[in-house]
């Protein structure tokens, strides 16, 4: 094996039974994992489900009680000067050198890790803050506050980013713009572990995700694969009046019929045959059909594991 | 620029953008100073046959320093641990002597510039001060105080999460010590058992070194003892400090 291919096979990260505990809480529960180099890789799920211990673990901030992690074939803990250059995190929106402009602060990140001065700029304008550069950091507006930590966590051009809820306080428009930043530095050969509650966004951006239910991992997978096995339906919505309720459901292969938002909506695991029977009651004018996303598989995913002792779950079906 | 350059300058550009901060570094004690000045102009305090003047202005700048020392670093290292700035430092490559050296740097400037305002103002003609021959002690004496003072707010600052805990916390410590360590009024009119407690606050060490250098009260063995009190004070406090220093709020 040469030089290269053993650089190439190392994972940017390996965590292998890694548990830690809070007092009688297990937040992280025996989690193995590896992330590739150049995955675009997504952490989800539901708020204490541990993401955040993890993610920390990961960086190194904190110490598991047992297992391993390997960044870039590293360990973490305890700080390692020689590997940290290699690696951006996000932090929170609020960790800004105070009374600094935009520009001056992340000047000050960038001379921590001995990045240059032009990083700086080119960094300001990739998130589109070049025109807030002289603005002070307590005077920018949330999503501009959110750019600045997000720049704070690229401008020394690292290879493995963490990055956690980047898109939260973001309008739609800098959403898509800040896809836009982040699918280049994929396209860069970067490596990067994402968490967010955004599903779409999971589904758009990420090659693989797992997802996280009480410290353990319930699910890792790319996640075209997790809707394609997913046993969620599909659904077809008629323009309301445009067939009866009764009739809908007499159709061969419909599950479940309700009105929601002035439409008929049929739940189905056989699109095809209910689509032709429509055809063949009401015509096919201005019916949409609604596969099953990664949202569905999540709430799936992350109820079962937390309502064994809640009432049954919502699928009951009802005439 | 280096990591220790870098946070010299943004921690310079945020001293001078804060004027609260500048008010309470620069002018208060300088409002005490002028007030009990002109008060007691002219007036000598009772057994030590100095001006009352020479008295304050020795007082004022061992506590206006120890204060600003105190204040200062407990209240940074507050914020920086509340915003995540101590998780961004911890990240980075960025050695851990660029930081603690930057910060030492800045409280150092800041105790020179408030003692030569001080003293400036103190030495106008209205007051009158005349710096006894030992001031050059002045230098390495209140460069102590700043280092002992400084830890001691990082203790604090560990302790703290809020800044009206630092604030309550930092005043808790300093109010008490500004009465029974002489700045404020004399050591020799309070009863004797008090003047004892007094040896066991630091900023007792740094008036009593501050009041000899400056106003020619005491002997030179003042300065001596002065200063080895406040490297005592120094080596337990920087001992505490490294063991509650935390990164984050919950570790």
């Amino acid at each position: 094996m040469s030089e290269e291919e053993a650089m190439a096979s190392t994972a940017a990260v390996r965590v292998e039974g890694v548990s830690k505990r809070y007092g009688d809480r297990l937040a992280v529960d025996a989690v193995s994992l590896e992330i590739h180099r150049g995955e675009f890789f997504g952490l989800l799920g539901p708020n204490g489900a541990g993401k955040s211990t993890l993610v920390e673990i990961m960086e190194g901030l904190r110490r598991a009680d047992s297992g391993a992690v390997a960044l870039l074939g590293r360990s973490p803990w305890p700080r390692d000067t020689t590997l940290l250059p290699r690696i951006g995190v996000q932090t929170q929106s609020s960790a800004f050198f105070v009374r600094q402009t935009a520009h001056e602060h992340l000047r000050t990140v960038a001379a921590l890790y001995g990045a240059s001065r032009a990083a700086v700029d080119a960094t300001l304008e990739s998130v589109g803050l070049t025109g807030q550069r002289g603005v002070r950091v307590e005077d920018l507006s949330g999503g501009q506050r959110q750019r600045l930590a997000i720049a704070s966590a690229l401008v020394h051009d690292p290879e493995l980013i963490f990055l956690d809820e980047p898109t939260a306080a973001l309008d739609p428009q800098a959403r898509r713009a800040l896809w836009e930043v982040l699918r280049g530095l994929k396209a860069a050969g970067r490596t990067i572990v994402y968490t967010t509650h955004h599903l779409d966004e999971a589904e758009e951006l990420c090659d693989r995700i797992a997802i996280l239910v009480d410290g353990r991992i319930a699910v890792t997978d790319s996640p075209h694969h997790l809707v394609s096995a997913s046993r969620a339906p599909s659904r077809l919505l008629l323009p309301a009046g445009r067939l009866d309720e009764a009739t809908a459901a007499g159709i061969a292969g419909v599950e479940r019929v309700s009105v929601q938002g002035g439409s008929l909506v049929l739940e189905t695991h056989a699109v095809g045959p209910v689509l032709t029977a429509v055809d063949r009651l009401a015509g096919l004018d201005g019916v949409q059909t609604r596969t099953a996303g990664l949202e569905d598989v999540y709430l799936d995913l992350t109820a079962e594991a937390t309502t064994h002792d809640a009432t049954t779950p919502a699928t009951t079906t009802e005439p | 620029m280096s990591a220790y350059a870098a946070l010299t300058a943004a921690g310079c550009r945020a001293q001078v953008r804060d004027r609260t901060t500048l008010f309470f570094t620069f002018a208060f004690p300088l409002l005490f100073l002028v007030v009990f000045g002109l008060i007691f102009k002219g007036q000598a305090v009772e057994e030590s046959g100095l001006t009352y003047l020479s008295y304050t202005a020795a007082g004022v700048l061992s506590w206006g320093v120890a204060n600003a020392a105190v204040f200062g670093s407990a209240f940074t290292l507050m914020q920086w641990r509340a915003d995540d700035i101590l998780r961004l430092i911890r990240m980075s490559p960025a050695p851990l002597s660029a930081v603690i050296g930057s910060r030492y740097v800045i409280a150092l400037v800041v105790g020179a510039v408030q003692s030569l305002l001080f003293v400036g103002v103190a030495m106008l003609p209205v007051f009158g001060l005349e710096p006894a021959s030992g001031w050059p002690w002045l230098v390495p004496v209140l460069a102590l105080g700043v280092t002992t003072f400084l830890l001691l707010g990082v203790i604090v600052g560990s302790l703290a999460d809020t800044p009206e805990s630092v604030a309550a916390v930092a005043n808790f410590l300093m109010l008490p010590m500004a009465f029974l360590s002489g700045s404020f009024f004399p050591l020799e009119s309070m009863p004797e058992w008090l003047r004892n407690v007094s040896l066991a606050m630091p900023l007792r060490y740094l008036n009593d070194a501050v009041s000899h250098a400056l106003a020619g009260r005491g002997d030179s063995s003042d300065v001596l003892v002065g200063c080895a009190g406040l490297l005592a004070f120094a080596v337990v406090f920087g001992a505490v400090a490294a063991k509650t220093f935390r990164w984050t709020r919950s570790s």
